[in-house]
């Protein structure tokens, strides 16, 4: 009886050490059982420190030690598997047999093979997909409790001489089997405690980050400005549930949402100390109010007492600005919130670049298209003047036309802000050119239209058929010395489930090159409209037959046409 | 009166022109073509004092069709262009005539009366190309472009200077070529081999040496060509034979 005492005694100096290391990182990898190369030497290292451990703490009685060994031996192979048990034992039976005494070879033999018995209950376990059963308490019990009269077993059969083997099982046997069993169950418990705390906190933290995420999406792609970032705090603040979330860029306060929002306005310059800091050494400001002071510093009694900033640093090491995250005096910042605010930082300087990467896009886009309208050719306006100065002399009404012509094209060209038209007045747009060009080459051109009247209401981006015609005449029919034949087609295709539109500028010259990347601008700037539009999978594709024809292809889906529907109503 | 021509293959533009150029009564249009080809042939057989070109036209541009044209004979030329920045740019810098469309009545009767006071020779060469890539000929009631390597060999008669290329045979008929020997041994990868010859060294399969230090040669696709006395050493000395 006295003896189960001292060994608890023991026991609890050895639980105390486990639940100090439990505090350490090096404990993280025993709380899953991942089977990575790492998790195994840790397992292998922390659980042979226990065993020999256990032998230290042991009590020497009759020549031999009554000890809490077989804790390490077992939870090694538990948490760590056959082979990690197995080290883990030999290891502390080695240790065990310099030790000396008459058991020493048995101690020795039996150690070894408690850790292999764990292995192999994790194996079980692993195998049958059971891995959480590992981590309670009362199988570490009843595997340990096991183990241990697997061992006075072994002492039993291999220590000489037998009498005394025999009066020391009978004095060890009890005691060191309660032991040794409850040991492993507080042992496994400390581990199993830990494993649930990190796994609520990152529960916890990876909800509240994923919610913020999902509610922030696409806010910023309208550029980082007054109105998306004080979406984006009033988010912050709700999921938080921080005191007061604001956002800076490198000069002003862009929003702030939360206590003291009555003198901390948007728009205002920064004056905080610690902000400008953040920006100017891109590093993490954290003034919790007790070691590094915090004081509002634009009001005295503002009610905010601690304070985290956090750079948003952008490609190149780029600061775009600094996201604060505030704590009333009264309250202290959580840990998980510290952590979340840089994840956060993170997150938002990414949807910063990517919202200035969508703005530039789409300027970029309005750029090109503006260059497309620009691009009248100066040839084909002084080219046409003279053929009017021709066909005045001649057929001064002719003329008069082709005035009208030329300026309604003109006029069309200019439209600068309209993103879509109907193929309707993209037919007309190009009828207009194309009569002008007719008159031009009024003896070796000719124009066919072939397009489905259905087609009409049908919306395309501006600038889509005008410059595949003028390309037909500038690069294709004009370099015939024969007649010239351009043919404008639409149809709608209803192979599949999904009806297309096709529409086709077909000229007989077959001049085009494919090159690859390098088709001429205005036809590249057609082909990112309509991808823009319908989709990737959609466009424009050029085809051509040498010294044949020439195809300009454009494929889109049909959509619902607004012109039908408003007829039925 | 000069004698001119018109070449643009604008219909309206040349009709223009033509109307415009008689309003000065100084002028007498001998011909009106609508392309470089065309334009070319009438040059040749009709030898004006001034051509009217026009920069962009299919397939030859007046100033590839330039380069075509005989040195000995070459007329005056007055570009005419609706817009070309680059060609206008030279115009100006080697103060060659040019008129602008649409055409302006008083510059281009200040412009014929230039040509008339001065119809002296001027230099185009600043505007020459060096090699040409295209050769105008014309077939059976067609034009055909043959690029200067598919010629076999060239040569002049009565009718005219004529080509061979490689993708006929020696029976075909030949196609006929508006440029002249020298343009073409100047300014292609022919070289002479007769007064009345030109042969293109890649083509030649057998010299054959013949009495009087004359020889033939003999084509890959079979056609014949004299080699005259003056030229043969030249061509044994180019292929290293003595």
């Amino acid at each position: 009886m006295e003896l189960i005492f001292s060994l608890l005694q023991q026991l609890s100096v050895y639980l105390v050490i486990a639940y100090l290391l439990s505090k350490t990182p090096l404990f993280m990898p025993l709380t899953t059982v991942s089977g990575h190369f790492s998790q195994r030497l840790a397992c292998y290292v922390v659980f042979s420190l226990f065993c020999v451990l256990g032998t230290y703490f042991g009590l020497a009685i009759e020549n031999a030690i009554a000890n809490t060994r077989a804790i390490g031996a077992v939870m090694g192979g538990l948490l760590g598997g056959p082979v990690v048990g197995f080290a883990v034992g030999l290891t502390g039976g080695i240790h065990r047999y310099t030790m000396g005494g008459f058991t020493d070879t048995a101690c020795a033999i039996s150690t070894t093979a408690e850790g292999l018995l764990g292995g192999l209950i994790h194996s079980y376990y692993v195998r049958r997909g059971l891995v959480d059963k590992i981590f309670k308490p009362s199988v570490a019990f009843v595997v340990l409790l096991a183990a241990e009269v697997m061992q006075m077993t072994i002492i039993l059969l291999v220590a000489q001489p037998f009498e005394q083997a025999l009066h020391l099982v009978k004095a060890i046997a009890l005691p060191m089997i309660i032991a040794n069993s409850i040991g492993a169950a507080l042992f496994m418990s400390i581990i199993q405690d830990r494993k649930a705390i990190y796994e609520k906190y990152s529960a916890a933290f990876s909800s509240k980050a994923l919610k913020i995420a999902e509610r922030s999406v696409g806010i910023l792609s309208s550029g980082f400005n007054q109105q998306s970032t004080k979406k984006i705090a009033q988010i912050i603040y709700e999921e938080t549930g921080v005191g007061a979330v604001s956002i800076t860029d490198r000069e002003k306060i862009m929003a702030f949402i939360g206590i003291g929002d009555d003198h901390h306005l948007p728009g205002t310059p920064i004056s905080s100390e610690c902000t400008r800091q953040a920006i100017q050494n891109r590093e993490l400001i954290y003034a919790d109010g007790y070691e590094v002071a915090y004081q509002c510093s634009l009001h005295e009694k503002c009610k905010l007492g601690s304070a985290l900033v956090i750079p948003l640093v952008g490609g190149e090491d780029e600061v775009l600005g600094t996201i604060k995250l505030y704590e009333p005096k009264q309250k202290l910042f959580s840990t998980l919130n510290r952590h979340l605010g840089e994840g956060l930082a993170k997150l938002l300087s990414n949807q910063i670049l990517t919202g200035r990467y969508i703005e530039q896009q789409t300027l970029l886009t309005q750029a090109e298209l503006r260059l497309l309208q620009a691009q009248v050719n100066p040839h084909f306006l002084f080219n046409s003047l003279n053929t009017i100065s021709a066909v005045i002399r001649r057929d001064p009404d002719k003329a008069r036309q082709l005035i009208q012509h030329l300026s309604q094209f003109f006029r069309r060209n200019l439209k600068h802000n309209i993103e879509s038209v109907t193929i309707e007045e993209e037919l007309a747009h190009i009828t207009a050119y194309l009569e002008v060009e007719l008159a031009r080459f009024s003896d070796r051109l000719e124009v066919e239209f072939q397009v489905d009247p259905e087609l009409h209401n049908v919306v395309v981006p501006t600038f889509t058929l005008q410059p595949l015609v003028e390309n037909a005449v500038k690069h294709g029919t004009s370099t015939l010395l024969e007649n010239g034949r351009i043919q404008v087609k639409g149809s709608i295709v209803r192979n599949s489930a999904q009806p297309l539109v096709e529409l086709l500028v077909i000229d007989n010259a077959g001049n085009y090159t494919v090159k690859e990347n390098e088709t001429g601008l205005g036809l590249q700037i057609v082909d990112k409209r309509l991808k823009n539009a319908f989709g990737q999978s959609y466009g424009l594709q050029m085809s051509c037959e040498k010294g044949v024809s020439c195809t300009a292809q454009i494929t889109f889906p049909l959509l619902e046409i607004k012109g039908v529907n408003k007829k039925n109503a | 009166m000069l004698k001119a021509i018109v070449i643009d293959d604008e219909l309206y533009a040349r009709e223009e022109l033509i109307e415009l150029l008689k309003e000065t009564a100084e002028v007498e249009i001998i011909a009106s073509c609508s392309n470089a080809v065309e334009g070319l042939q009438k040059v040749n057989s009709l030898k004006p004092d001034v051509i009217f070109l026009d920069i962009q036209m299919p397939q030859i541009t007046g100033l590839e069709m330039l380069s075509m044209l005989d040195p000995e004979t070459m007329p005056h030329v007055v570009f005419v262009t609706a817009y070309d920045e680059y060609a206008l740019q030279a115009f100006e810098d080697n103060a060659f005539d040019y008129i602008l469309k649409p055409v302006e009545p008083g510059r281009l009767s200040k412009t014929v009366k230039r040509l008339k006071s001065s119809i002296a020779k001027r230099d185009y060469s600043g505007l020459l190309q060096e090699q040409l890539e295209l050769i105008p000929c014309a077939g059976y009631n067609r034009f055909i472009l043959v690029k200067p390597d598919e010629i076999e060999m060239a040569f002049s008669d009565q009718s005219g200077v004529h080509v061979i290329t490689n993708m006929q045979s020696s029976t075909e008929q030949t196609a006929g070529c508006s440029l002249s020997l020298k343009v073409l041994e100047e300014k292609t990868c022919l070289i002479r081999c007769h007064r009345q010859y030109l042969i293109n060294p890649t083509a030649i399969r057998e010299i054959k040496l013949l009495e009087n230090s004359l020889a033939e040669i003999i084509t890959c696709n079979g056609s014949t060509a004299p080699v005259s006395r003056r030229y043969l050493k030249a061509l044994k000395d180019r292929f290293s034979l003595s």
